[in-house]
Parts: structure tokens; C-alpha cells; sequence
């Protein structure tokens, strides 16, 4: 993890830089607003849910949709006016990842190197080996299976050694060794050096993956920063068991900086809540107020029986920021 | 020059993509299978002759006229079908006069007969079998995204993938002559490359000016379809070019393309006293019957209008192609 | 290198050479519809063998004329022509049908230039027996309104019609015998189609004898040369060997002539 040290101060420039981005189909704003920086060596989260314009944006990235205003910078480069140059620096895979089924594997990386300056034989072999489709490459691909396809999509984004690279939902299809391979694949392509912008309505995923993460929607960017840091702006959960539960719950409720959940399910995780006695009692508070509360309880004669600091889940930020816009 | 470096490339990923795909296989699959078909048709209606006049074509040639002269006094005949008729008539006089057969058999005959009658259907639909194909299969599989997130401009992809077509244009004209003549060159034999054929009938209204009448050898005659429905040719691929980058569903454009091809076939036939269809692409596809001196669909029609009709659309098509797919999101 | 490679290099030179034959095809073609003659008479067509390779049968039959050679109002299409030949192939005798030149409503006048088109002398050429129906057209022309009855030519115009188509008659039938001297050339002698129309069967009768007391003799100065009359076939049976027109034979009429004819032809 040393390794892997996000550089984002100011002086340093972004790789990806969106600015102000809005995309209005018909009479509908898709994109309202959406700002945000990727620097290198990082894994930037995108999550959101369907419909919350993530994809409308990724595409505005790599100029397949002409944003209606704004502008995104790739290495300095603007994409409407030099996309040639911004789309050297960007491997992407959008939605799926769709490649010629009637070619061989190693037919599509050609026909993908033929568009970009420079990539010889040499690089197709290394990027086939990078995503371990060597035994593979001469089949036709429509012979592959989805996590094949997949591996093939990220050797083709590859090829041009990009410095940023775009996925769309890259554990899509994928079982879960794929999934837990995936995520090692892409934190060693951050180690050296590239960004990699990751989009997901998993929140598990961009939790396990992303250094930082921007939360977008209904076309809004609602927060932007690190995982750890929007965590921790948010006040944590604590679960009580006590006993006798009667006194212990009013005294808690009287307490200040504590409220208690009254609907628990609906805040926290399910394999949160499976861990969880049905006479606990849920609290959000800041988890200082814990050792005072403890004596307090144990003065008035309730056993604690078990306390237990429950950090919020992205989702739960998310339904923070929206007031109550579910994610499916 | 070094657009061209560019693009080179990137016809190479098209062409490696067309044959891959297989449609040119498909199209030669289809004229291997339909051309023996003709031939064999062809075959049986000549001994059919055979039986009535033997080997004298004169004979046979002569009956044709004295035939179609009788049906000129009939009242049921429709005026334009006379006219047909008497210009037809002209022109087998002049062959009799001439002493040559319009219609030796052989598979060079074969072979400009059937050009003469593919022009303005069969190898358009051919042609839009490619067309249709080249740019919406790429939206239908969703590689297009994979296509257009390169660092290679836009017009430059879609430049290329028209080279491509034009070559296959031109690879499809080239083969239908080719497996034409040695399919049918099994039922006739191979011989007729220096029969004579007539050409330079100019029509003054329903009189046959013969003052420009010339004799050509047939292969040369060929030469000069051949070119003509490449021409053709090129105009129905750049139309079903903006048809694919128009329409997203490759049925959908193939359907279009097809519809207006037929549409086109069916006007010809009747369109004659509707005189502003002649602005039409799909009226002047029949640039050959300029040459055989068969009259034209509709008064006022001349090889200079039908290629300026023919330019016009054409060129219109590349542009509103070009406009579109530079500019257009990619939604799906 | 590889077979992707082969196949972008044999397409790309398959498609580029093809593609420049096709355009310099395009190029010629529009230059030569727009200055057809340019090359006019470059390359001379070789002069016809159409005179040399004259090998007629004795009993191939050639029909020209009017719509009776052509067979009109018979309602199997064969006319005289092709029962003929039927009828001489029963017999024994090899015979076909070279070709049927009738023409529906032909005059004299109009056949003249017709026998100098090469095609119809090469019939001619080819036939043993030539089948000949003219001048029907020139004494009752517009058969519509004499069949309705309206305008009935009157014997100064029949007569007028008569002298100028008896020229044009000797003509045709000097032309034929110069085409093909040796063919036995069988004229149709007419009938009178309004024997039971009032008005026209005097004048029509009148005609009729005369137009063919006129053909005997212009026949008769030529060797084998036959008339066939049709004249009293017609006069009391038009009902039966008429067809619906009330002008041409039909099939059961085309029969009487065709065996009339074969009777004449010698063997």
C-alpha cells in the first residue's frame, strides 16, 4: 500500500479535468454539473446509481457525447479541440466491452494498434500477457467468455500505454475470483503510476477499491474526496446490547449528541444488521462520547453487555446527500 | 500525404473486417449459386429457338421484327411500349443490314446480357448487401465506441470505411463479369470476345439517329458497362452509406435501401408521364441502356442528366454523412 | 507476415487495379455515347454473307403480305402459313416454316420497301415456296368503318384503288421473283368478305374479280408462279369460314385455303 501514495496537491496537474460539465438531450439535463480532478497513481471512484448520468458522463470524457457546456482537460489536452491528442493519453472501456466476435483475440488488439501511433507486435504480446489471454488469442472471440471479453477490453485500452484509464463498471459479469483479481490487476496499474477512474453503483466495490470517490446524482456531482475523509465527516453508528434494555434505552436517549435509530434496517447493512442481537439498540453519535456513556450506564446499574462502532457505508452517505434517493 | 499514412491503416482494419466478416463471401456465394440459374433459363429458351428457326439467327431476327411490327398497329399497345418497340425495330434492321447476330450465344453475350439487366437491380442490391452493413454493424455491436475513443478524428474512421466500400464496389462489379463469363461459358462456350455489337444509337423522340452508329467489339462493349455500373454503382453505396450511419439497426437500413431500390425498379416502369421523377437517383440507374440505345424512362432523360442527377445525390449523401456521424453522440 | 496481412494486400491490389479498369470503362463509355461518332466506320463491319449462303429447301415455306399471311382471325395463331407447311409435312414432304412476314393491314405500297430490307430477303431466299396475300388492304381499306356500314367506297373509288395498286402489285411481284427465282410463289387471290352485307356485295364482288383476273395475269408472266382462288370459298359460306370480325378467315378458313394450296403445289 506504500506503494500506492495518491499525489493530488494543487501544483501537481490533474490527468483528468472536468469542469463544469452539463449535457442537455432534448429538454432534459442529464449532466446538471459535474467537477472533479484524477491525478496519477490513484484509483478515483464514480458511483453512482443507474440513471444518475454516469455513463452520459464517462462518454462526454472520451468524446463520444458532445457536452453541452463545460470542458474536460486529459493531460492538458481538451478533448473537443485536440481529441486526437487527449484520446492518446485515455484507454477506456465503455459499458461493455465490445470487440469484433468474427476476429481472434489477437486480430482486435491489431486492429486497435493500427489506430494508434506506434504500438508494434511487441506491445500486443505484452498487454496479452498483462491480462493472461495468451493461451486464448488466437481463438475467436466470440468463442470467450464474458471475463475473457473483459480481459480483452482492458488489454485493448492498454495498448497505447495509457495515463489514464477509464472502466465502466469493470466487475460487471465477473465471478467473484474474477472480481478479487480484477481489483489486484487494477491496484498494480495505479502502483505504476497510471489514474485510473472507475465507475460503479457497487459501493462495496469502489469501498474496496478507490482512493477517492466522487458521488453523483441525478446528473450532480454530490460530494468529491477520499473514501476515508467523507467517512469520516459523517457520524459513526454504535450498536448497544444492554441489559436490563428499558433504562439503559431512555438513559441513552436523554444523553446529549446521541439520538437513537429507531428503524435500524433501513440504515445499516444487512450483514451488518445479521451480526446483530434483535434487542440491541442502535445510536448515532461521535464515537468519543463511548467511554462516558459506558460510566454513565454502569452508575445507574445497566450491564453493557456489548458496544460495537459501526462505520457508515457509502450508501448510507449517499442516502444522506440525496434525503432519501435510493440506490438499487 | 501523410493523411494518407493515416488512413491507410485504418482501410486495412476495414477491409481485414469486411472479409472476416464474410459479406463479400456471401455476395460471390450468391452470384456462384444465381448465375448457373440464368445461364440454364437462358440455355432452355435458346433451344426453345432452336426448335422454331435452328441455328439462323436472320430468320429469328427477322420474325422479331415482322413481330413487333404487327403489334404497332394494335390499339391495345400502350404509346410508350411502341415507342420501345420501333426504336427496337430500327436497331435489328440495322443489325440484318449489318449481318450481325445481336445475339450470339456465347459466354460473352451471356455475359453483357446480364450486365444489361443487373445494372439497375440485381448488383445495386449487391452493392447495398456492403453498404448497408459498414457503419451500422459497428452501432448494432456497440464497437463503435470502441472505434471512435481512439485518437484518429472522426471523418478519418468514416473516410476510410468509404475507401473500403468503394474497393469492394469495385471488387464486386469486377467478380460478377468474371464468374458471369466462366459460369456461362460452360452452357455457351467461351467465345465472343470480338463479335461486334453495335452502339451509338442516338434516339430523336421515337426516330433512331444512325448516323453515329458503330461497331464495337464485345469485349469492349463490356468495358464500357462494366464502367458505367460501377458509376451506378458508386452512387447506390453512397446512399446506402448515409443510410447505415443514419439509421442505427443494420436490418433497418438494409430494408430502407431495398425498398427504395425496388421503388426505383417499379417507377421506371411507369413513371413516364410523371416527368419530375426523373430527378430521382433510383430512375437513372440504367445508365447502360444508354449505350444499347434502349430508350430512357422518362422524355428528356440523357446519359449527362442521369450522371448529374446520379453526382448530385451522391455527393449530397457523403455530406450529410460526414456531418452526422462527425457531430453525433453515441448514445447506445 | 501474417494472413491478415495477405488478405489486405491481395484485396487492396485486387480492388485498386479493378477499380481503375472500372473507371477507365466509365471514362470510355461516356465518351463514346457523347461523340458516338467518333469512331464510326473505324472498324468496318465485314460485308454480309447473306447472299452466298442461300440453300433453300424445296418445301420451306416463307408468308408475307397482309394479315391473312400473318394468320389473323384464326384463333390457334397458325394461318395458312403454318397449316401449309402441317399439311405438306403429312404428305411426306420435309417442310418448315422459315418465317411468317404477314403484317396486320399492309398495302402493296408498303410492302415494296419491305422486300428491300435484308432480313425479309433472306427469308424470302430461304423458302422453297413463297406464300403471298396482298392488296385486301388497298381495295377495302379501313375495314372498321366498311363493317359497320357507314361509308361504303363507292366503284369509282374501288376502280381508282384498283388501278393504282395493280402497278404497285407487278412490282412486288417482280421484286420477289428477283429476290428468289426459283421459289414457287403462291398468291392468295382475294375474296369478297361483305357477300352478305347489301350493300357491298356488288360492288365487292366486282372488285374482287377484277383485282384477281388482274393478279392471274401479272402472275402469269412469271414461271412457277401459282393463284389460289379463295373467292368462292367465301361467297356462300362467310358464315362459316369467317371469323367474328366479319373480315379475316377463320381457323376452318385458313384450313380450306392451306389445302387448296397444297393441292396447286406440284410434287
Amino acid at each position: 500500500m506504500a506503494a500506492r501514495q495518491p499525489i493530488h496537491d494543487e501544483q501537481h496537474h490533474p490527468v483528468l479535468k472536468v469542469q463544469g460539465l452539463k449535457k442537455k438531450i432534448g429538454r432534459k439535463w442529464i449532466v446538471h454539473e459535474v467537477n472533479f480532478e484524477v491525478y496519477a497513481g490513484e484509483i478515483f471512484g464514480f458511483l453512482g446509481p443507474n440513471g444518475a448520468g454516469k455513463t452520459t458522463t464517462i462518454r462526454m470524457l472520451v468524446d463520444l457525447i458532445r457536452p453541452t457546456e463545460g470542458q474536460v482537460h486529459i493531460c492538458g489536452y481538451d478533448v473537443l479541440r485536440e481529441p486526437e491528442r487527449a484520446l492518446r493519453c485515455v484507454g477506456s472501456i465503455v459499458e461493455n466491452p465490445e470487440v469484433y466476435g468474427y476476429l481472434t483475440g489477437r486480430e482486435n488488439l491489431e486492429h486497435f494498434a493500427r489506430m494508434i501511433p506506434g504500438i508494434d507486435a511487441r506491445r500486443i504480446e505484452e498487454v496479452t500477457q498483462l491480462v493472461g489471454l495468451t493461451g486464448r488469442i488466437d481463438d475467436k472471440v466470440k468463442t470467450y467468455s464474458l471475463g475473457m471479453r473483459q480481459r480483452l477490453g482492458i488489454a485493448q485500452a492498454l495498448l497505447g500505454r495509457p495515463k489514464l484509464l477509464i472502466l465502466d463498471e469493470p466487475t460487471n459479469g465477473l465471478d467473484p475470483k474474477g472480481i478479487k483479481e480484477m481489483r489486484g490487476f487494477i491496484r498494480r496499474l495505479a502502483e505504476e503510476g497510471m489514474a485510473v477512474f472507475v465507475s460503479s453503483h457497487l459501493l462495496s466495490e469502489i469501498q474496496l477499491l478507490c482512493d477517492r470517490v466522487a458521488i453523483i446524482g441525478r446528473g450532480r456531482v454530490l460530494a468529491v474526496g477520499k473514501v476515508d475523509e467523507l467517512i469520516q465527516a459523517n457520524r459513526s453508528y454504535v450498536v448497544w446490547e444492554l441489559e436490563p434494555r428499558e433504562p439503559g434505552e431512555r438513559l441513552l436517549r436523554s444523553a446529549a449528541g446521541v439520538s437513537v435509530v429507531n428503524d435500524a434496517g433501513s440504515v445499516l447493512d444487512d450483514t451488518i444488521m445479521a451480526g446483530i442481537r434483535g434487542q440491541a439498540i442502535v445510536t448515532q453519535m461521535q464515537p468519543e462520547l463511548i467511554p462516558g456513556l459506558v460510566q454513565g450506564l454502569v452508575q445507574e446499574g445497566v450491564r453493557v453487555e456489548a458496544v460495537q462502532k459501526v462505520n457508515p457505508t457509502l450508501e448510507q452517505l449517499f442516502l444522506e446527500m440525496t434525503e432519501g434517493e435510493s440506490i438499487e | 500525404m501523410k493523411a494518407l499514412n493515416n488512413i491507410l491503416p485504418l482501410v486495412k482494419n476495414e477491409t481485414i473486417k469486411m472479409i472476416k466478416k464474410k459479406r463479400f463471401y456471401v455476395i460471390l456465394l450468391v452470384l456462384l449459386v444465381l448465375v448457373p440459374m440464368f445461364a440454364y433459363a437462358q440455355l432452355r429458351q435458346a433451344e426453345d429457338k432452336r426448335e422454331k428457326f435452328g441455328t439462323d439467327w436472320r430468320r429469328e431476327v427477322q420474325q422479331a421484327i415482322t413481330d413487333n411490327q404487327n403489334s404497332l398497329g394494335s390499339d391495345r399497345v400502350p404509346e410508350e411500349w411502341k415507342k420501345y418497340r420501333q426504336i427496337y425495330i430500327q436497331q435489328m434492321k440495322y443489325y440484318l443490314e449489318h449481318d450481325v447476330n445481336p445475339r450470339e450465344p456465347g459466354g460473352v453475350s451471356f455475359t453483357r446480357e446480364f450486365l444489361d439487366n443487373a445494372a439497375t437491380l440485381f448488383i445495386p442490391l449487391l452493392i447495398m448487401g456492403v453498404g448497408s452493413d459498414i457503419v451500422s454493424s459497428e452501432r448494432t455491436g456497440g464497437t463503435v465506441k470502441m472505434l471512435l475513443t481512439r485518437p484518429v478524428r472522426r471523418w478519418k474512421i468514416l473516410l476510410s470505411k468509404l475507401v473500403t466500400l468503394l474497393m469492394f464496389v469495385s471488387l464486386i462489379i469486377v467478380s460478377t463479369c468474371l464468374i458471369c463469363y466462366l459460369i456461362s461459358g460452360l452452357f455457351f462456350g467461351y467465345r465472343g470476345w470480338n463479335m461486334p455489337v453495335f452502339t451509338g444509337f442516338q434516339l430523336r423522340g421515337v426516330e433512331v439517329d444512325l448516323s453515329g452508329v458503330h461497331a464495337v467489339p464485345q469485349w469492349q462493349y463490356i468495358f464500357m458497362q462494366a464502367g458505367l455500373i460501377w458509376f451506378v454503382s458508386i452512387i447506390v453505396a453512397a446512399l446506402a452509406f448515409m443510410v447505415s450511419v443514419l439509421v442505427r439497426s443494420t436490418s433497418a437500413s438494409i430494408v430502407i435501401m431495398m425498398a427504395t431500390l425496388i421503388a426505383g425498379n417499379i417507377l421506371t416502369n411507369m413513371a413516364s408521364s410523371w416527368t419530375s421523377a426523373k430527378y430521382l437517383f433510383m430512375v437513372n440507374l440504367g445508365l447502360t441502356n444508354y449505350l444499347a440505345g434502349t430508350p430512357a424512362p422518362i422524355e428528356g432523360m440523357t446519359l449527362g442528366f442521369s450522371l448529374l442527377v446520379l453526382t448530385v445525390w451522391g455527393i449530397a449523401s457523403l455530406v450529410v454523412s460526414f456531418l452526422v456521424f462527425t457531430k453525433q453522440d453515441i448514445l447506445n | 507476415m501474417n494472413r491478415t496481412s495477405r488478405i489486405w494486400r491481395s484485396a487492396g491490389i485486387a480492388s485498386a487495379v479493378s477499380t481503375l479498369l472500372l473507371l477507365a470503362g466509365f471514362v470510355y463509355a461516356v465518351s463514346d455515347i457523347a461523340h458516338p461518332s467518333a469512331e464510326a466506320g473505324a472498324k468496318a463491319v465485314a460485308p454480309s454473307g447473306m447472299e452466298q449462303a442461300v440453300k433453300a429447301g424445296v418445301w420451306d415455306v416463307t408468308s408475307i403480305g397482309d394479315s391473312l399471311a400473318k394468320g389473323t382471325g384464326d384463333d390457334t395463331g397458325s394461318g395458312f402459313a403454318r397449316r401449309t407447311v402441317d399439311l405438306l409435312n403429312k404428305e411426306g414432304a420435309t417442310s418448315k416454316l422459315v418465317n411468317n412476314l404477314g403484317i396486320n393491314g399492309l398495302t402493296t405500297e408498303e410492302l415494296l420497301p419491305m422486300l428491300e430490307d435484308p432480313g425479309v430477303k433472306y427469308a424470302l431466299q430461304h423458302a422453297g415456296i413463297i406464300l403471298l396475300s396482298i392488296g385486301g388492304n388497298d381495295l377495302f381499306n379501313g375495314t372498321e368503318t366498311l363493317t359497320t356500314g357507314e361509308q361504303v367506297p363507292t366503284q369509282a373509288e374501288i376502280d381508282a384503288a384498283i388501278d393504282q395498286s395493280s402497278a404497285k402489285f407487278g412490282q412486288v411481284v417482280a421484286q420477289i421473283k428477283k429476290i428468289n427465282v426459283q421459289a414457287l410463289l403462291v398468291y392468295v387471290g382475294l375474296y369478297n368478305p361483305f357477300s352478305d352485307l347489301e350493300g357491298m356485295r356488288d360492288i365487292g364482288n366486282d372488285a374482287v374479280a377484277r383485282w384477281n383476273a388482274m393478279a392471274m395475269k401479272t402472275l402469269g408472266d412469271y414461271d412457277g408462279t401459282l393463284v389460289v382462288p379463295t373467292y368462292d370459298l367465301f361467297t356462300n359460306n362467310s358464315s362459316r369460314y369467317l371469323s367474328s370480325d366479319h373480315f379475316h378467315p377463320n381457323g376452318d378458313g385458313y384450313q380450306a385455303i392451306a389445302e387448296r394450296m397444297v393441292q396447286g403445289i406440284a410434287r
